[in-house]
């Protein structure tokens, strides 16, 4: 676990060399000056310059729209499955935490997910520490860190002049290793500098208290809190499509004539319709019940099915809902 | 074995029917009380007019929800049309006056948004206009044939 | 224009005498949200929180979008015999904003004696998204409102930056020619004159000089970026139904992914489905978390009812909606009209003359 440097100078010839093997993704910026994971093609400038991006990188292993296989007069077609390894640089360190428990939904060694497993097989996750926080984040108090990263094959960290690179799976060793003459090895004092400014924005998150929230929740499940919390909600599916770690989907055909095909779309626990029975009845009629599952999932379920929360406090869903909701403020006020 | 006969039959007929030039496809939403009528009135009097154009009827003009001619559009219709009776004559009073307003805000929508006009039609029929029928089927097949198939709005399945 | 911290301490003073004489059971307002430059809706029963109660260029929401849940009449004679009365409701509103309780009172969804009035006339609010962007790399951690409506954001280094209120206000707001709430019970603070009237105009002619072939890719272009979260949708006060029409399953209307034809039809028919009753409030816009402008083509629907219809959603209640009401002499030039007509059988075609001599 030897860190490597490379200078930013350097660094897009080290996504060129990247690029011979496979497609590879990276921040750019587009034309509203957002930074966006892009597919790289020869002359593009990448840029480190961004907190996190709007959409959360779960779409290159869950896409919004897959078409899992088409059908025209009896005879079926499978979309091929991506056969080449696919590079993606500069994903968060919260947002490889959430691939971690993806992998624990779609991954589950009885029933693999043939799609998702797929994907995850052929992508190579470059994580780049965070040295800024935004005050939204929390990474901190889910069992993550700025500078953590689980979920990715390669951890980059940020220097003024260089990017140091530290392999965390075989896979990451071998992508370090087929570009090592483009690497040096760092100096402990840089790997020490690289760390201290990892320490230091771990410093800024402010915590939130998430400690025993499964057994907090079991306690609370029918607590009048739940109807005030949730009624400002206005079941826009925001919040999960773009956390990283929703994973609820819908399948549906799509077909005329003969002809048709079956997707997947993703879908939200937070939509009026989500729960609707072909009775008509809605176990979940109101926004109250429809939070109080979305709370229960993410710190409670998820802990007592796979060990950690499915929430990697990325703060997407504070800053994008529409009603200013705040998942942290909801927590407190339940009691957990 | 007599699935997969009719299976290649069928793709038979189909790659048959792709060879041959592109046609226009019309679908037309007809109020059954008179635009419908008139329609039926033009087959019975012989007139001949495009086969362009499938039909469906509707009670009235009025019941037209716009997402139904989009619908119709990205399903690969070229064009749709619909007609209703005569102002002043609806069946149901005014169901067409209101369909009226629907359609012009309609059109305006879609011809904003760089859609070609020409590709949602409206127009009156009353019942007894079996030769108008057939004319306006016409105008609206050689309008339509001039643009071309439906490439903006139709689905790729 | 009165200072907002002025409106905010007499917005206060309203609802907690509301609540406390019980001319209401819920005051619905905004409160201060847990990240600047927003703030988010409180929905307001004990007389002694009204402190909780903000007013300042941060209340974005459209209040009116909680107003149909808070009203929906029981579903059966059983469900009836064990209704709650509806609540009486007080909500503040900016312009646009009451103009969406004026539509939502026109098509029955909410009943006007349930409901009080306070309105505000409106100077425009801030968008989040384009305050966030302004600061570039600096992050704000507070951010405020003066006297004179400047905005000043404090950034993460302690240092304070003020905003041109022009380029932080949202898109709507930039547009807006009902500042002032049509219809209301009280009204705090001064009137507010609507600034640049025909805004809108130039931005739909704008659009409309370009070449169709443009105008279709810049709109492809524009909902490429759609995820089909649907938020545009659930922000918007006049999209209340039970069960949208493109969620529908039997039969389906629309795909649920992001197929661009999907996307492209769902955005047209939104925007048809709201013709006559969108009041442009912006809501829509905020809510996108793409940062897709929906208004491109509501704007254009709204200004069509007016030049065709000379009808402006959410001015009066009693006026009957765009699309439930007709004129015998409502335009027309649009229809279709045979080029000639085709040698008929003698007894139609003299129909026909006579009819068309009439």
């Amino acid at each position: 676990m030897t860190e490597k440097r490379i200078s930013h100078t350097d660094l897009p010839r080290l996504l060129a060399r990247l690029r011979e093997r496979g497609p590879v993704h990276a921040p750019l910026e587009d034309e509203t000056g957002d930074a966006v994971l892009t597919e790289l093609s020869s002359d593009d400038l990448i840029s480190l310059r961004y907190r996190n991006f709007r959409l959360s990188p779960k779409s290159f292993l869950l896409p919004q729209n897959q078409v899992l296989f088409r059908f025209q007069d009896g005879k079926e077609e499978e979309p091929a499955l991506p056969d080449r390894e696919m590079v993606v640089f500069g994903v968060r360190p919260c947002d490889a935490k959430a691939m971690q428990a993806l992998d624990k939904v779609f991954l589950d060694g009885d029933q693999n997910d043939p799609y998702y497993a797929r994907a995850r097989e052929k992508t190579v996750v470059i994580a780049l520490a965070c040295t800024r926080p935004l005050s939204s984040c929390f990474c901190t108090s889910v069992g993550g860190g700025p500078g953590d990263g689980a979920g990715a094959d390669v951890l980059a960290l940020e220097l003024d002049a260089d990017l140091l690179l530290r392999a965390l799976t075989p896979g990451g060793e071998r992508l370090l290793s087929s570009v090592r003459d483009l690497l040096c090895d760092a100096a402990p004092s840089a790997v020490k500098e690289a760390e201290d400014r990892v320490r230091a924005a771990e410093e800024q998150i402010a915590p939130v208290k998430v400690d025993g929230s499964a057994q907090r929740l079991s306690n609370a499940y029918d607590s009048p809190l739940w109807a005030s919390v949730s009624q400002k909600c206005l079941g826009c599916g925001t919040c999960s499509f773009l956390c990283p770690t929703c994973h609820c989907f819908d399948i549906t055909d799509e077909v005329r004539g003969g002809t048709g095909r079956r997707v997947r779309t993703w879908d939200c626990c937070a939509y009026p319709l989500f729960t609707l029975h072909g009775s008509g009845h809605n176990p979940r009629p109101t926004p109250k019940e429809r939070w109080r599952q979305r709370i229960m999932h993410k710190f409670r379920y998820a802990i007592e099915n796979f060990g950690r929360p499915f929430c990697v406090g990325c703060g997407r869903c504070i800053r994008s809902c529409p009603v200013g909701m705040d998942i942290r403020t909801v927590l407190k006020e339940i009691g957990v | 074995m007599q699935f997969e006969g009719i299976m290649n039959q069928t793709q038979s007929v189909q790659q048959a029917a792709s060879k041959q030039a592109w046609e226009p496809k019309i679908v037309a939403f007809l109020c059954n009380w008179c635009s419908y009528a008139g329609a039926d009135l033009a087959g019975v009097s012989r007139i001949q007019y495009p086969c362009n154009v499938r039909v469906i009827r509707v009670p009235c003009s009025g019941r037209i929800n716009p997402a139904f001619l989009l619908r119709a559009l990205q399903n690969g219709a070229d064009a749709v049309l619909v007609s209703g009776c005569h102002p002043g004559d609806c069946h149901y009073i005014s169901g067409n006056l209101v369909a009226r307003r629907k359609f012009a805000l309609l059109k305006a929508l879609l011809q904003y948004v760089g859609i070609e006009p020409e590709r949602v039609q409206f127009t009156w029929v009353s019942a007894s206009e079996g030769g108008r029928f057939a004319a306006i089927i016409e105008k609206v097949v050689e309008q339509v044939r001039k643009l071309g198939p439906n490439g903006r709005l139709a689905k790729r399945l | 224009m009165t200072a907002s911290h002025e409106i905010e301490n007499r917005l206060r003073a309203t609802a907690e005498k509301l609540l406390r004489e019980k001319k209401v059971d819920l005051f619905l307002g905004y409160e201060k949200a847990s990240l600047p430059f927003r703030t988010t809706p409180l929905l307001l029963t004990a007389a002694e929180e009204a402190g909780r109660l903000v007013w300042n260029s941060f209340c974005t929401v459209n209040l009116a979008v909680y107003l149909p849940r808070l009203f929906k009449a029981p579903a059966d004679a059983r469900e009836a015999k064990s209704a709650t009365p509806p609540p009486k409701v007080g909500i503040v509103l900016k312009g646009c904003d009451a103009r969406s309780v004026v539509a939502l009172i026109q098509e029955r969804q909410v009943p006007r004696e349930n409901l009080v009035l306070v309105g505000i006339g409106c100077p425009g609010v801030v968008d989040a998204q384009k305050a966030e962007k302004t600061l570039g790399e600096h992050e704000a951690l507070g951010a405020g409102e003066d006297a004179q409506g400047s905005i000043r954001a404090v950034v993460e280094d302690g240092t304070e930056i003020t905003l041109y209120r022009q380029e932080v206000l949202a898109d709507a707001c930039l547009e807006c020619r009902s500042p002032m709430p049509a219809i209301c019970d009280l009204v705090l603070g001064g009137p507010v004159e609507a600034k640049e009237t025909d805004a809108a105009r130039r931005r739909a002619a704008e659009f409309e000089s370009k070449p169709p072939d443009a105008r279709w890719a810049r709109f492809q272009e524009m909902i490429s970026k759609c995820i089909r979260c649907n938020a545009c949708r659930q922000a918007c006060p006049m999209c209340y139904c039970k069960e949208c029409l493109l969620d529908q399953t039997r039969p389906r209307l629309i795909g649920a992914g992001t197929d661009i034809s999907d996307v492209t039809i769902y955005h047209l028919a939104r925007a048809l489905h709201t013709a006559g009753r969108c009041t442009e409030c912006g809501a829509c816009v905020r809510a996108c978390p793409m940062g897709i402008d929906t208004r491109l083509l509501t704007r254009k629907l709204s200004l069509e009812a007016e030049d065709l219809y000379g009808y402006r959603a959410g001015q009066s209640a009693d006026a009957i909606p765009l699309l439930s009401a007709f004129a015998m002499d409502d335009p027309q030039d649009f229809l279709t009209e045979p080029s000639h007509l085709p040698a008929a059988s003698s007894s139609a075609q003299e129909a026909e003359q006579a009819r068309r001599a009439k």
